[in-house]
Parts: structure tokens; sequence; C-alpha cells
């Protein structure tokens, strides 16, 4: 394996001053589950490896005033055991239970999960149709950014070189507590999704209020399904709505061909995946 | 490249070394500690046979830093076994045959473990579901999987 320096900061103003002097020489790592096997292949070199793990500011999952705080840091069986997620936002922990295997869930971390941008990371898709966003810190500034606007491109968002997620937010209300997350991998364990699907949807007296619905492994970052949300806002939920709603699914998604589906199957599945978790909300 | 002196507990013996900053936990414990019973099978965390208990959870050692355990504690395989006693659980793989070419064994001895104390009556779903991770290419997961609730059934009735 190439080499690098290793360097364990105890806060999060020492990291971000390394961040800041050292630049694209860096390399935030927690978990590792991603960054090791990527250094291996030599898709990517970093000189140096700043391991953020000891920083426990970054670490917990809390509620603020009228936000849910989940630290950076946090591990995906961390998010499983919280009983917090589990009240506020079950979308994450069904997420969560899809994620890899337990043995990687003990050291990947959800901050981990979203800077790697993968089209397919499995927490970004529930955490979309929560409505989160993200806390970025930089030596020069602090600024929040909307999950949705966070992506650019496979591997890609929008962090600068100096700077690092300090925190992933979200509101407690009605809306994030009713939600269902379906993924679709080749088997079950360490399955890199086909295609996953999640919905968030509020309903009164028959009519959708409210629905927020995200998608993974069907563009080349997670994406909103902003067209199909608009088509069903306030209509009245029946079968022949649903139809229509999976079609449109299966017309909003931008997926390609490659080893684990074709853009064919992608397109199909997840208006069926989209149905699935539709009517389990609503039956 | 510069060196680390780390300091950890493993298998209840405090270890001081100098680690390479791309030292992987597997070689250290292999190649420095000379304890073979952790294998590396794909090093990119997919077949689950580096299994280590990393303060008392099932973490895969192909993808941790040496570097990263400093202070913490570490069972391998060798630690479970007491006093020239097998480990139960060791006892119920070698009972139900759970162990053919023996290349998982360890791994799937050490996750059975952290899956019995976590959820120390767990049903078969929920033992399958936890092992997950952990392969055995001689495909003998239905032995492995008895084992593990025997184990765990022979616990409750004691």
């Amino acid at each position: 394996m190439d080499q690098f320096k290793y360097i364990s900061p105890k806060t999060k103003e020492e990291t971000l001053k390394i961040l800041k002097e050292k630049r694209v020489n860096a390399c935030i790592v927690a978990g590792c589950t991603n960054v090791l096997p990527d250094i291996k292949i030599k898709k990517i070199s970093p000189k140096i490896l700043v391991d953020i793990t000891a920083i426990q500011e970054l670490r917990g999952i809390d509620k603020k005033k009228d936000k849910i705080c989940i630290g950076p840091l946090t591990t995906i069986a961390e998010l499983i055991n919280s009983e917090l997620i589990l009240k506020e936002s079950k979308i994450l922990i069904q997420a969560a239970e899809e994620f890899a295997d337990p043995l990687v869930r003990n050291n990947a971390t959800i901050g981990g999960n979203l800077v790697t941008a993968s089209p397919a990371a499995d927490m970004a898709v529930p955490l979309l149709t929560l409505d989160a966003f993200i806390k970025i810190e930089s030596a020069r500034e602090k600024r929040e950014v909307k999950l949705k606007e966070f992506f650019l491109g496979p591997g890609k968002t929008v962090l600068q070189d100096d700077e690092m997620i300090v925190g992933i937010e979200f509101e407690p209300s009605d809306i994030n507590k009713k939600g269902y997350f379906i993924k679709l991998g080749q088997r079950k364990a360490m399955a890199i999704a086909i295609a996953s699907v999640a919905v968030n949807l509020e309903v009164k007296q028959n009519k959708i209020s409210q629905i927020r619905v995200a998608a993974g492994s069907v563009a080349p970052i997670p994406i909103r399904l902003t067209g199909v949300e608009k088509f069903l806002a306030n209509k009245a939920i029946s079968n022949k709505l649903v139809e229509k709603a999976v079609n449109r699914v299966r017309e909003e998604v931008e997926p390609i061909s490659d080893i684990r589906a074709s853009e064919e199957y992608r397109r199909y599945i997840s208006g069926t995946l989209f149905k699935r978790a539709f009517n389990k909300l609503t039956n | 490249m510069k060196k680390l002196e780390i300091e950890f507990t493993i298998n209840g013996k405090k270890r001081s070394l100098s680690v390479k900053p791309n030292d992987l936990l597997i070689n250290i414990i292999r190649n420095d500690l000379f304890l073979t019973g952790s294998k590396y099978g794909c090093g990119i965390g997919e077949c689950g046979a580096c299994t280590v208990l990393l303060n008392g959870e099932p973490v895969l050692s192909c993808l941790t830093l040496a570097a990263t355990v400093d202070g913490k504690e570490i069972t391998t395989i060798e630690g479970l076994a007491k006093g020239g006693k097998l480990h139960p659980m060791q006892i119920a793989f070698l009972k139900n045959a759970a162990v053919q070419c023996g290349f998982c064994t360890p791994s799937m001895i050490l996750t059975a473990t952290a899956l019995l104390k976590e959820n120390p009556n767990p049903t078969e779903d929920e033992i399958r579901d936890y092992m997950r991770g952990n392969i055995c290419r001689c495909t003998g997961y239905v032995q492995i999987v008895k084992a593990i609730e025997e184990y765990a059934h022979g616990e409750k009735t004691n």
C-alpha cells in the first residue's frame, strides 16, 4: 500500500488548521472503510491521513431545540441503536440496517458515507427525504448546505479542500416520522444498491398533504424526484394515481447501465420500489 | 516513513509496538505478534475473514490502520480459550461440524460471540442477519448457524 503520514488531531480547530495548511494533500478519515480500499487500488493517493475519530464533539446524536443533530462521526451501528432516531426518523434505521454488513457498520460513519458521494450512498437517500442539511466548517467560515445541493457528481461534493462536515441536521416533524426506504441489491450483505428509493409521506383525509421522494443509484448523484412530488401533492390517493406516479418515477430517473444492472432495468425497478414504499406507508 | 509508537491490549496482554502509518492491523497481528488465527482474505472488507473484536465490537482488521488502535483493546481467536479450555462457542462449532477448511472459522466464532453479547437469545433469522458479513466459501452455513443456536440455547438453559 502507498505510504502516507498519519495525524490524529484531538480538536475540530486543530483539524481545520491542518486542512487550511495542507489542502489537497490531506484526506480526512474516520471509519476508513472506503478510503483504505481506494488507497489500495490507487484510486486516491493522499499524502496525509487526518484521523478525526478522537474528536468527541463530532460524535453522537442529539435533539437540540427544533433540530435532530447527528455528528458526522456517528457510526452506522450507533444510528441503528439510537432510540431518538427510531422515534424521529425510522427511515434512517431502515437504511442503516441495509448498509454493508454488521462488521463494516461498526466503523463506517454517516459523515463518511456522505463525503464519499457515491450515487448509491445508502444514508444519503433517506436523508434527502428528511430534508436534511449539512453543517460545514473551515478555518475561514461556517456554512450550511441543503443535502440536495451537497452532491455535485460521483465522488464530488460542494466541500472545498479546507472544509469538513461538522453536523448533519433535520427537523423533527410528523412527515419525517413517516418514511419508508427500500434498497434492491444483488445480495443482502455488502451489496451496492442496484436502485434504492425513500419516501416520506403525510396524508390528511386521504389526500397527500406532503410527499418527498428520493432515489439512489439511478442518477450521477442521489436525487430527489421533485417532478413526482409535485405531481402527487394535494391529490387524493387511489390505485390509478399510484400507477401514474410509478410511470413518472420511471421517466424522471436518469440511470446508466453498469455491471450491476442495465439502464432499462433500473428505470423499471425504481418505479416498482416507489410503489412498494408508497403502499407500505398508505396501507 | 516515521514510525508511530502505539500501545494496546491484545487478548488481555499489554503490548507496545512501533508501526508505520500505513500498517494494517491484520498485518501487525499476524506478522509482528504471530497471532495467525485472524486471516487475510480479500483485503477490501468484503469477506470478513480478518474479523477481530475491537473494544468488544467485531471489526475488519484489514480495513483498520494499526495506528488507530492506540489505547484500545483487541481480542483475536487466540484470546477466547481460557486456561487451556476452549470457549463454549468453539466447542459448539466443533460439535456441530461447523468447520470445514477452517479459513473463516476464527472470524465466524468471534462475530458469533459478539452477536450473543448483544442478543443472548437470537432467532435463526437474527443469526443469519448478524453473520452476513462473514463469508464461508465451503458454504457450511447450516452447521455454523446450528452451532450458534445450540450455544445460545445451551446458555439459556444453564
